[in-house]
């Protein structure tokens, strides 16, 4: 288990990292989201040991990271954003000097590269300069040198960027086939991915934590509602009256003409949505509307990483609060103001 | 440790870096011994190995530099900083290991001159016991310098100018004796005694003399101690100070 507590990190006086604390359970996925520049790298160069903590402790495993650096990196995989290569060193030959660096015996070192360079499929290029590999390559020569001695713990810095989509599902596949005796943290700014792959989320901005959850507990909390889609075929008219007049129905999002009076509505719903569903159905089918096709939609992840990146951050401590509060004062005061001179 | 250091080699072995500057370096020498020969017509002169040493540092304040300017520079440019940052390897054994491995190559590049005794020796004499002072004075000189270049090498990014400053700072050194026999510094002795103590050029003179003299290689070895302590110490802080 990775244990991150309060960790800050400070560039000067620019905060990148601000006082953010989770951990990473035993054999979980943790998808580490955010926009770039949120301080993901930052916090992953932290964990890792890279970078030192301005505040905070991490523990792996229950060794930390600042007082015994050597005994918790030898849990630790990493693969930064940028793959550490050596472009005048053959494949192999580097693979096998990263098996040294991490303490495999001389003996084992063989073994394993070739085992890495099997799971990664890159056997085929392992006589050739990294220099001369293509970007999808190196990529992948950096994640085989986290995963040379078999760590505990992954953390890998966007490990898709720059895989053709072959190459992407596959390692999505590896990273599964991972997690049966690891733990990965996975950084990301593509949402699709970390949703398929990932058991919980931290979705962090601006060095700020916006929210930990699982990625279904992250949709359902929204307030943004379901959205029914509809397709009929009849009079437009007729239809969208009885559709916008239907309770629970919040907004008329799209109405296309698909040719042959038939029409797509597309409604934002608000409130129980298998109701208003029913009621639509029912009302559609008395006025002879046939319907060719319905069904509701989840907000997508998308809309949920929008909301949370942009949503102010959420004030833990009354202190917190209180500052808040008389920082907004004066500035209530100056709309009351602008309202009696309006009347 | 031993893993860098392999790694170091290869780098300098698998390219022709090492080769290079090796041949380089022999160029010079060779130059430098073929003038003195052809000097021997003059009856004035005298030949020795351990002059010709004391002649050839002053190439040194090149390569030395073209040597170590990469050892931390290149890491940091390609990004393998974070790779031996987060690898259970210490700081110390990283410095070590690329230390050792610049010292391989510039023993390397001083084995390459042994041929001339030798085939001095085949037709006269050669004075032994000053050449072997003399070789382990060059040594001793050679490996501060590295260590110098290497410290250079850990404050900056840029090769090129990790090897411009590093020959800057072997310059101020070799001609610090000089400088402070100059009249202006004789003005402050006590100054002049400090300047002299860091002086490495005449410690060397001593050694190609034929003298090995116990404050000498102190020196030497007390300056190689420093100076990798302060590599060490300038990696840790730049890592503090990374943004």
């Amino acid at each position: 288990m990775i244990t991150i507590e309060n960790l800050t990190k400070y560039y000067g006086s620019n905060r990148a990292v601000n006082d953010i604390s989770f951990t990473i359970n035993d054999n979980e996925i943790l998808g580490f989201l955010g926009p770039n520049g949120a301080g993901k790298s930052t916090t992953m160069n932290m964990i890792t040991g890279y970078l030192p903590l301005s505040g905070g402790k991490v523990t792996i495993n229950g060794v930390d990271i600042s007082k015994a650096p050597i005994k918790a990196k030898k849990d630790i995989g990493y693969l930064p954003e940028i793959p550490p290569l050596y472009p005048e060193m053959k494949v192999k030959e580097y693979l096998r000097f990263c098996a040294g660096l991490k303490g495999i015996p001389f003996r084992k070192r063989g073994e394993e590269v070739d085992r890495v360079m099997e799971l990664l499929s890159i056997t085929d290029v392992k006589g050739k300069l990294i220099r001369n590999l293509s970007k999808g390559y190196k990529q992948r020569v950096g994640f085989a040198q986290a995963l040379l001695g078999d760590p505990k713990f992954l953390i890998l810095d966007e490990p898709t960027v720059g895989l053709d989509p072959n190459q992407v599902i596959e390692v999505r596949n590896i990273i599964r086939d991972l997690k049966k005796d690891h733990s990965v943290i996975f950084s990301s700014h593509i949402l699709s991915e970390v949703s398929e792959i990932c058991d919980r989320v931290v979705i962090i901005n601006k060095g700020d934590i916006r929210a930990i959850d699982t990625i279904e507990n992250l949709e359902s909390s929204l307030s943004t509602g379901l959205v029914l889609h509809i397709k009929v075929k009849g009079e437009k008219g007729t239809a969208a009256s009885i559709i916008e007049l239907t309770k629970g129905v919040k907004e008329m999002l799209d109405i296309t003409d698909e040719g042959s009076s038939i029409f797509s509505f597309t409604v934002q719903l608000e409130g129980d949505a298998d109701e208003i569903r029913g009621n639509i159905m029912s009302e559609l089918l008395k006025n002879n509307v046939n319907i060719l096709e319905i069904y509701t939609e989840r907000p997508n992840l998308e809309n949920v990483f929008i909301e949370l990146i942009n949503r102010p951050v959420q004030k833990q401590s009354l202190q917190e609060l209180l500052a808040e509060m008389e920082s907004e004062a004066p500035e209530e005061d100056d709309t009351t103001e602008d309202t009696k001179e309006e009347n | 440790m031993f893993p860098i250091y392999k790694k170091e080699l290869q780098s300098f072995f698998y390219t022709p870096f090492a080769y290079t500057i090796t041949a380089l370096f022999l160029l010079l020498f060779t130059y430098m011994i073929s003038t003195k020969v052809a000097d021997l017509d003059s009856n004035l002169a005298i030949f020795s190995y351990t002059e010709v040493f004391y002649n050839v540092i002053i190439y040194f304040i090149f390569l030395i530099p073209l040597l170590t300017m990469r050892t931390f520079a290149d890491e940091r440019k390609f990004g393998t900083e974070v790779l031996l940052m987060t690898s259970p390897v210490s700081v110390l054994k990283i410095v070590l290991g690329k230390f050792f491995a610049n010292v391989t190559v510039f023993l390397f590049m001083i084995a390459g001159t042994i041929i001339f005794p030798i085939i001095t020796s085949q037709y006269g004499n050669v004075v032994e016991s000053q050449l072997k002072c003399a070789y382990i004075g060059f040594f001793l000189w050679g490996t501060m310098f590295i260590c110098v270049g290497m410290l250079i090498s850990s404050m900056t990014e840029s090769s090129i100018i990790a090897a411009v400053i590093g020959e800057l700072i072997m310059f101020a050194f070799l001609f610090l004796d000089d400088f402070s026999r100059t009249a202006f510094i004789s003005q402050y002795p006590k100054l002049q005694s400090v300047l002299m103590a860091f002086a490495a050029q005449p410690r060397f003179a001593y050694f190609s003399a034929g003298f090995i003299r116990l404050s000498d290689i102190v020196f030497f070895i007390s300056a190689i101690i420093v100076l990798l302590s302060w590599t060490y110490i300038s990696i840790e802080k730049k890592r503090w100070k990374r943004g």
